[in-house]
């Protein structure tokens, strides 16, 4: 189903023929004025055919040239594109070794000096305490600070409100 | 539809050249823009009216088929193939000068009026001042009249009146449907029968 500026189009060009051209033309109310307009259509493309219809290329051969030379470098900068893939591909893989035995070493040196500063000997007494618990129903009120010199190597436990010592540290 | 080949040019059939520029051959695929290069230089031109932007966009145009020339199948002609591509390319360059709200038109027209006539063509022998200065006022003003229309519009009016093409070949290389493309010339033809109902009754 055309609509009616695809009919109009169709007829200013010659495409309607048969009963498609004469219902086209019946339908139109001013016969006349659409031949008219016809006609300055025509005159139009001609107009336009005949001002902008030829635009010559200035030097032609330069413009081959020019076209010549970048297809070269556009054809050429692929494989230098590939080569370079390659040392990327070498600096992400260095990049993952770097990493890799970055995190080695810093995984390393955390366990060694995690291991020297928790000496079994230094925490026994305090981890006694601490895994103590103080029941809440006997004492309510129990508070406990902790006082630490690390440099000595000394860990005081200020208790108050403790009305009974917890039963794991009482049966040392 | 016309190229500019030669008759020794034509000897050698299009697909031939294009089945080599498939193989990697850069000589053959000069031979297809020594074809082709005016006919999209101009139709180029008249979508942009800048000869430094037309230059450009037909270079543009030639690479991009040269890098996608493996992938042409046959199904149309070379030269509808690449028209899709230099109407690509053309038309989505004219959308960003748009976006950019960039408006070059105008003072290209001028610049054109101002220098073309001695630098690009050579004037006949009997062509008056007078006579030459009022071919470029006309052309100036068809070229502010094209300005005007959409980059589709555009592309449309000239591939029918300038290339001679047919609509299922606009349709095909602008990807549009043929009732888009009588649809898209009914309001281009009527916008310029406005803008130039005075020049071309009175020539």
């Amino acid at each position: 189903m055309r609509t009616f500026e695809q009919k109009w189009t169709a007829w200013l060009d010659g495409q309607l023929s048969g009963s498609e051209l004469t219902e086209f033309e019946a339908s139109l109310p001013d016969k006349a004025a659409a031949e008219a307009e016809k006609a300055n259509a025509k005159k139009l493309g001609a107009l336009l055919k005949r001002e902008i219809g030829a635009h010559g290329l200035a030097n032609e051969e330069f413009f081959s040239h020019q076209l010549r030379e970048r297809i070269a470098r556009e054809s050429a900068r692929p494989s230098r594109e590939r080569d370079g893939g390659v040392s990327t591909w070498w600096t992400i893989r260095r990049l993952l070794w770097t990493g890799t035995a970055s995190l080695a070493v810093f995984l390393a040196f955390a366990i060694f000096v995690m291991h020297d500063k928790n000496p079994a000997e230094q925490s026994q007494y305090l981890t006694q305490i601490l895994n103590a618990r103080v029941d809440p129903v006997v004492s309510p009120n129990a508070t406990i600070s902790m006082f630490e010199a690390k440099e000595d190597r000394v860990t005081v436990l200020w208790t108050e409100g403790l009305q009974s010592l917890p039963a794991d540290y009482a049966a040392k | 539809m016309q190229t500019e080949a030669t008759p020794a040019q034509a000897d050698v059939s299009e697909l031939d050249l294009v089945k080599r520029c498939q193989a990697g051959d850069t000589e053959a695929f000069d031979e297809l823009v020594t074809r082709y290069r005016t006919r999209i230089f101009g139709m180029i031109y008249n979508m942009v009216h800048s000869e430094q932007d037309a230059w450009d966009l037909a270079q543009d145009s030639f690479v991009k088929a040269w890098k996608s020339i493996k992938r042409f199948r046959g199904h149309s002609s070379f030269y509808t193939w690449i028209y899709r591509i230099v109407m690509n390319v053309t038309i989505d360059w004219l959308r960003k000068k748009q976006v950019k709200g960039e408006c070059g038109e105008f003072d290209d027209a001028i610049q054109l009026k101002e220098i073309d006539p001695a630098s690009k063509t050579v004037p006949k022998a009997d062509a008056l001042p007078y006579e030459t200065m009022k071919r470029s006022e006309i052309r100036a003003r068809i070229e502010n009249a094209i300005a005007q229309l959409s980059p589709e519009h555009r592309a449309v009016i000239l591939m029918k009146e300038i290339e001679e093409m047919q609509y299922h070949e606009i349709a095909e290389t602008l990807r549009c449907s043929i009732g888009t493309v009588m649809s898209r010339l009914f309001y281009a033809r009527k916008k310029l029968q406005n803008l130039l109902k005075d020049v071309y009754e009175n020539i």
